[in-house]
């Protein structure tokens, strides 16, 4: 009978903490109307902000506040919306937390900044710009537009983004691209693994770098590309059956290998310092 | 008080102007008791630059730092155009003087130690005589390339702001100077390695990146 009555006591207690959090919660929206290619910026120190497109000339904010140690400092500048977390005195991880829901033209240029909470963009055809320290980031669905993305250990994946123009930094966040083409691709990563899985495009130039990450690239067998892969320290693999071409580096087996691969459309470079590389056929 | 209607006053605060509602004010924000103190140590630092007709690297980097503490020298989108900037910081016109002061010293102090050869070049003089493009930082330039002292200040500036991500920043710093370390060993070892040249460029854009983030005044 007693530990019945110890269990209810908890999930009494369980309850009410919870009912006490959500009613500390608050849930804001904000819209403003906008003219073509507008600009959106959302600094959130903790939290998640999420941008989809919408077909109307309006930017739509909800914000879930979680506690009064944070407010929202917005603001409309022409076709410029910026939004910014303000953290006030005594406010942590916990309670500075804001999520962020957005709705903007698919034509909205967004900048999306945050230290711990998620980054995610889709569906546009505007530029993006994602910077997080601790960030998961996830970009998909983009075209004809910059990416440009900055973590230091937050993980990086972006998923079909075509005539791209493509620049991802990353310390030690691990960086995924699936069907990632474009004009200029590139990703400078440190100690995170690169993993490509695209057809090289046409006519781009890719190049994927790290000092001990390992960098995998994956594509079909009709993919049209000129590559060199190098790895100072680490060990090069190849599937595919190259042409051999000429390298401005002595081409160690093991270590490095350079080659055409049908028309030769699109340039791959990757290089590694200790990281392995493995450029594999589909 | 707002902080809009704070940092509008912020010129006779700095003077001693300062009254009840402007000291509850920066009693209750700590933004804006950060923003004095910045405003402060970069006054101190013009000072010593004023003092000086050849700053020291160490000097040069605090600038640098101080700059980038009040988010003066961050990428332009990163700022949040909420109120304009005159009214959000009316010493924005010292900037560009500043900026410009750093750069000629900079460029001074590179003119005259490219003049000289260099602990390198003495001791590679082959290596350093190779025709090369120059886009290896020169091992004259005024500033260290991997100074402790340097990282040193800037954990310190992360850890009082947030303890807990200090050793973080500590483990990427080494991953990053690490990066450096080899880029350079490789590109001097072969001048004309173009790979080499290039991953000391990644090496640095992911320091400039950690020192960006961390000293953000807008991030934790």
């Amino acid at each position: 009978m007693q530990r019945v009555n110890r269990g209810a006591k908890l999930v009494s207690a369980v309850v009410l903490s919870g009912a006490v959090l959500l009613a500390a919660e608050t849930r804001k929206e904000f819209h403003f109307t906008v003219g073509a290619r507008p600009t959106v910026s959302v600094t959130n120190q903790y939290g998640s902000v999420s941008v989809k497109p919408s077909a109307a000339n309006l930017v739509s904010v909800t914000a879930i506040l979680r506690s009064d140690k944070v407010e929202i400092d917005k603001g409309q500048s022409g076709n410029r919306i910026d939004v910014l977390s303000h953290l006030l005195d005594g406010a942590n991880a916990e309670n500075g937390r804001v999520d962020y829901e957005l709705v903007v033209p698919g034509d909205a240029s967004v900048i999306l900044t945050s230290t711990s909470g998620p980054l995610r963009a889709e569906g546009l055809h505007g530029d993006v710009t994602l910077e997080g320290a601790n960030s998961n980031v996830d970009v998909r669905e983009i075209k004809d537009a910059h990416v440009h993305v900055k973590t230091l250990n937050g993980p990086i994946t972006l998923t079909n983004i075509h005539d791209g123009h493509v620049e991802i930094t990353s310390v030690s966040g691990n960086v995924t691209l699936v069907s990632v083409s474009g004009p200029h691709v590139q990703v400078n990563s440190n100690s995170g693994w690169i993993h490509y899985d695209g057809d090289f495009g046409y006519g781009g130039e890719y190049y994927l770098s790290s000092h001990t990450g390992d960098i995998d690239a994956t594509a079909p067998q009709d993919a049209s590309f000129d590559v060199t892969a190098r790895s100072v320290r680490g060990k090069v693999e190849n599937d595919f059956p190259l042409q051999p071409k000429h390298t401005p580096f002595v081409v160690k087996a093991g270590s490095a290998f350079a080659g055409t691969m049908n028309r030769a459309a699109s340039s791959v470079k990757l290089f590694s310092f200790s990281g392995k590389i493995h450029l594999k056929k589909r | 008080m707002s902080c809009a209607e704070f940092q509008q006053v912020l010129p006779e605060m700095l003077e001693g102007d300062r009254n009840t509602e402007h000291a509850a004010h920066l009693a209750s924000c700590s933004a804006c008791s950060d923003l004095i103190s910045d405003l402060k140590a970069i006054s101190e630092a013009a000072r010593q630059l004023r003092a000086s007709d050849e700053p020291s690297p160490r000097l040069w980097n605090s600038l640098e730092i101080a700059l980038r503490q009040e988010g003066l020298i961050r990428q332009p989108q990163r700022e949040p155009a909420l109120v304009s900037s005159r009214a959000r910081w009316p010493w924005g016109w010292m900037v560009p003087a500043v900026a410009a002061l750093l750069v000629g010293f900079g460029i001074m102090k590179y003119e005259r130690g490219s003049n000289q050869p260099s602990e390198t070049a003495r001791n590679e003089a082959p290596v350093a005589a190779a025709p090369t493009v120059a886009v290896v930082p020169a091992s004259t330039s005024p500033a260290p390339r991997i100074s402790r002292d340097d990282d040193l200040q800037l954990l310190e500036a992360v850890g009082t702001r947030s303890p807990e991500i200090r050793a973080q920043y500590a483990a990427d710093l080494n991953h990053v100077n690490s990066y450096i370390e080899d880029a350079e060993q490789s590109a001097q070892s072969d001048p004309n390695d173009e790979d080499a040249q290039q991953s000391l460029l990644n090496a640095y854009d992911q320091r400039a990146m950690l020192y960006q983030m961390a000293l953000d005044r807008s991030l934790p």
